[in-house]
């Protein structure tokens, strides 16, 4: 099996240090983002939001907003087709629909030729509302009696997972160890520093112009197309460079819904920005928050026999992408170790919250940070030093997961290993000093999940200029992970041209073919994929003509650095340049330019209604630690060290994938000591970023990190997903060294110092009393 | 009722008509298209409007348009001399110092004023500076070690 985990051949440009290609426009400040973005007679729209949680809408008048001078644009649900939307379950409006179920949602919009204007219009909208009890705890939604968020949603649950595999109460029953806890996280909000917001623009012709910077804008029209009964076609969606995804992208709010609504009643062009608030209360949607009851049992060797989970998710008021989420946190672990007996019931609930939904990680970080630390109590209690219990678990090349997921290439081990050293683990724990600890904990992620349409694949167009300069289509798109540059890489070692002679259009929805965007970690892998079939046909046709003017046959020529020859002749020997030949194709009688088009469905299967079916092409593993200090005075925790090992198959761009592990630490940091949701009522009271706090520069603690020798041979030159893994267990990472370093395990998420704190004199109450309780937290 | 102010932004003197409660972050990029300086969080805390008012570092969330009277302005327009970037710029991406790029001319905008006023500032100090500028795609570690780049280069910023 690993005979065939190798590269065929040394690389020119793949893996090698190149620039990115976005660098000057972004440094320079000329990029243009969308907010940036001002076309001639355009309005600027405001939204009126709801204040309330959960309320019946008994009237609304726009009557005295419609008088302000200036205001082109006023609407409400009456102006909409009234459809429900969402991308897997329609239940969403665009505006509000006789109820209100959510603080922030939106309720009416305008659209004035100031924002003064707009303002003063909002203010002077009348709505009355009819106040209905408000659940902000899915248990709470879940009770019986409670009164429904959606009439036909009973029992306020919008999704029921049922999985068993193998037989887990036989398997519980000869385990030598059974640990279980209850674990619970929270919502995270992306925070881009670029809030959500469109350009929208309606010709009288029907066409519909849109400046989002979605991370998926073949979704993004499909759903709009949906929403405001339009066809796909008649809508071009063009994204500016995008300030940052994370998966709050992905068009699962109503900002561009309205903003285009707004273009097309007035018949102008529209900006709608979200305000920093805004976003916090109704943009991007926030990490769905779980309640995971995990149950695991194990041989005295450490070795898995069985895991039984029970989740409860918080959709909040709409579904989004929370059904497939749900689905993700309760099933794709079992890809990561050997298991034979799983078991798994997940709940998705609604609440009279922000609609929850994709953020990097998608649903693993939840499910993680419950597995991955019953994982580790059971190694305490064995005796095993963790490390040592996933590497004897760890999922190897070959294995099948209990759901059909198939695994080609897998270097967790390597990366276990890489971790040992990296952190000196060994040496450490010999060395073991008083609040400090080390923790440990591995993850699997995806390139690409099959979704939409039975369809994972992606596309790209790739011509050849009369000056030898290749261009590339894509309508991927680029959110700053570097998947320009990278397909970029990928065009130029197929055609043998420099990397400064290919160049990759901005994703634009009437410029290229279908693609499904940036999620599922799927770029590199798939869009790589399809970019470098692309290279390839057109490659053909180059040889293809290079052979005529050479008198060579195709299949003798090698194309290296832009210039063809016939492999082996010496130096000097006959020879033409890809510039060459796209001149001499196109400047001819009955010349033609050079295009080809390249497409990739990855070998998966859309999974059953049992939940089986091999979800990706291609899997991605990783194993980190940290050291940390607890401050036992205070329950500060400090991140000393912390060290990542990625299996990525080959780094394509390097510097890129470094930036994609550094920024999910960065992230992770924040999911697990300082982020998440305070709530008043409904109401959130940390909407901005002096309370609700995102990492700075000082909060970075040391980091190594390294990339497992791996090469995947369904990717494009051995290329996995990268930009989700690194995120996924960074939450278990900490709470298992912080357990380490002082005994509490703190069970719900974030682990700010005062529950460490209270968890430490929980503690040292139970050693005064004498008991030999087990730790809390 | 407006108020007439002057100022210079990049070397080029203006004098424009401006409501007096109007950011100076709205008139650079509403009333002279440069758009370089991005919004955030609009209460002065994530650092992507950073500018230079007379050479010190100002949130142009922050600073009313009015109070910018009689000043010289900087942003990251203003950087590039003659077709050459600056060596912040560079280094920004030759060490992969930004990935989505909206906080990046505040970045670049910060590490600016601490290089003008201290031009060998330890990675610590650097560190310490760069806390008002916030970033959620890189972690930050190619951010300073494009800054500490510069510093070591000795680059003249």
């Amino acid at each position: 099996m690993t005979a065939t985990l190798q590269p065929t051949r040394e690389f020119a440009v793949v893996g090698k240090r190149v620039l990115r290609v976005d660098g000057f426009e972004k440094v320079t400040g000329l990029g243009k983002y969308v907010a940036d973005i001002s076309l001639p007679g355009m309005l600027i729209g405001k939204v009126l939001r709801s204040p309330l949680p959960h309320a019946r809408i008994v009237r609304i008048d726009t009557s005295r907003a419609r008088r302000v001078p200036g205001v082109r644009a006023v609407v409400t649900a009456e102006d909409t087709p009234k459809r429900y939307w969402g991308a897997f379950i329609k239940d969403q409006p665009i505006l509000a629909i006789d109820k209100v179920r959510y603080v922030g949602e939106e309720v009416a919009a305008v659209a004035a030729l100031t924002e003064e204007g707009a303002e003063e219009a909002l203010a002077l909208i009348e709505v009355e509302y009819e106040e209905l009890p408000a659940y902000f705890d899915p248990e709470e939604a879940l009770a019986e009696g409670a009164i429904l968020i959606h009439e036909d949603k009973p029992g306020n649950i919008a999704l029921v997972i049922d999985v068993e595999r193998g037989n887990v109460d036989e398997a519980f029953a000869r385990a030598d160890l059974v640990v279980e806890d209850t674990f619970k996280s929270t919502l995270q909000w992306h925070a881009a520093i670029e809030p959500i917001g469109t350009v929208a623009e309606y010709s009288p012709s029907g066409k519909l112009t849109v400046y989002m910077p979605t991370q998926t804008l073949f979704m993004a029209r499909h759903r709009m197309a949906w929403a405001l009964n339009m066809r796909e076609g008649d809508i071009r969606i063009i994204q500016p460079w995008v300030g940052g995804g994370f998966g709050g992208k992905s068009c699962d709010d109503n900002n561009a819904m309205i903003c285009a609504l707004l273009a097309i009643k007035s018949g102008r062009p529209v900006k709608l920005i979200n305000t920093r608030e805004e976003e916090f209360l109704a943009g991007s949607r926030p990490r769905v928050p779980f309640k995971t009851f995990c149950r695991m049992g194990f041989r005295k060797d450490g070795t898995i026999l069985a895991k039984q989970i029970d989740m409860i998710a918080d959709n909040g008021a709409y579904s989004g992408k929370a059904p497939a989420i749900t689905g993700v946190a309760a099933l794709r672990h079992d890809t990561l170790y050997k298991y034979t007996n799983v078991k798994t019931r997940a709940r998705l609930v609604y609440t009279n919250k922000i609609p929850t939904g994709a953020f990097r990680g998608f649903g693993n970080p939840s499910a993680e940070w419950a597995v991955e630390q019953v994982i580790d109590m059971a190694a305490h209690e064995l005796g095993i030093d963790p490390l040592e219990i996933i590497r004897k678990n760890a999922a190897e090349p070959g294995y099948v997961s209990p759901h059909g997921n198939r695994v080609i290439s897998c270097e967790l081990k390597q990366c276990v290993d890489i971790v040992e050293r990296l952190m000196d683990w060994k040496q450490k724990r010999v060395n073991k000093r008083p609040y400090r600890g080390l923790g440990v904990a591995a993850t699997v992620h995806v390139s690409g999940k099959r979704h939409f349409g039975d369809y994972d694949g992606g596309s790209a167009v790739i011509k050849v200029n009369e000056d030898g300069k290749a261009m590339i289509w894509c309508g991927e798109g680029e959110i700053g992970q570097g998947a320009m540059t990278a397909l970029c890489q990928i065009a130029a070692e197929e055609l043998g041209v420099p990397f400064t002679d290919v160049e990759i259009s901005r994703a634009d929805t009437d410029l290229s073919t279908y693609c499904h965007g940036a999620y599922a970690s799927r770029l590199t892998y798939i869009a790589g994929n399809a970019v470098r079939e692309a290279a390839r046909a057109m490659k053909e046709q180059i040889l293809q003509l290079a052979a005529e003017m050479l008198e060579a046959a195709p299949e003798d020529l090698e194309i290296k650095d832009g210039r063809i020859f016939v492999k082996g002749s010496p130096e000097g020997a006959k020879s033409t340049t890809v510039r060459e030949v796209a001149h001499a194709r196109l400047f001819r009688r009955g010349g033609a330019p050079l295009v080809a088009s390249g497409s990739f469905d990855p070998d998966s299967v859309l999974q059953d209604a049992t939940r089986y079916g091999n979800e990706s092409g291609a899997y991605n593993f990783a194993c980190q630690a940290a050291e940390v200090e607890v401050d036992p005075e205070t329950g500060k925790v400090t991140v000393l060290n912390y060290v990542v090992a990625a299996d990525c198959g080959t780094v394509i761009f390097r510097q890129g994938a470094e930036g994609q592990v550094e920024g999910a630490i960065a992230q992770g940091l924040g999911y697990t000591l300082t982020e998440g949701l305070l709530l008043d009522n409904g109401r959130p009271v940390n909407p901005n970023f002096s309370d609700y706090r995102i990492p700075t520069a000082a909060d970075m603690p040391p980091l190594k990190r390294e990339f497992a020798d791996s090469y995947e041979p369904t990717g494009p030159f051995g290329a996995k997903g990268l930009g989700e893994l690194p995120m996924d267990p960074f939450a278990a990472v900490i709470g298992n060294a912080i357990f380490d370093a002082c005994g509490v395990r703190i069970k719900t998420l974030p682990i700010t110092a005062e529950k460490v704190f209270w968890a430490l004199r929980e503690k040292e109450r139970r050693e005064a009393e004498g008991g030999g309780t087990p730790p809390a937290g | 009722m407006k108020r007439t102010i002057e100022f210079t932004v990049n070397g080029d003197a203006y004098r424009l008509e401006v409501e007096p409660n109007r950011r100076l972050i709205d008139v650079l990029r509403d009333d002279l298209g440069l758009t370089g300086t991005k919004e955030g969080c609009s209460i002065g805390v994530c650092g992507a409007c950073t500018v230079q008012v007379n050479g010190e570092m100002i949130s142009s969330c922050l600073m009313l348009a009015v109070n910018a009277n009689g000043c010289d302005i900087t942003t990251i327009e203003g950087l590039a001399r003659d077709g050459q970037l600056h060596p912040l710029q560079r280094a920004f991406i030759e060490y992969g110092g930004f990935q989505c790029g909206i906080c990046t001319p505040g970045q670049i905008m910060a590490a600016k004023a601490l290089l003008d006023h201290n031009p060998r500032p330890t990675r610590e100090e650097v560190v310490e500076w760069m806390t008002g500028n916030l970033c959620r795609c890189t972690g930050y570690y190619k951010i300073i070690e494009s800054i500490m780049a510069v510093v070591e280069q000795g680059a003249t910023v």
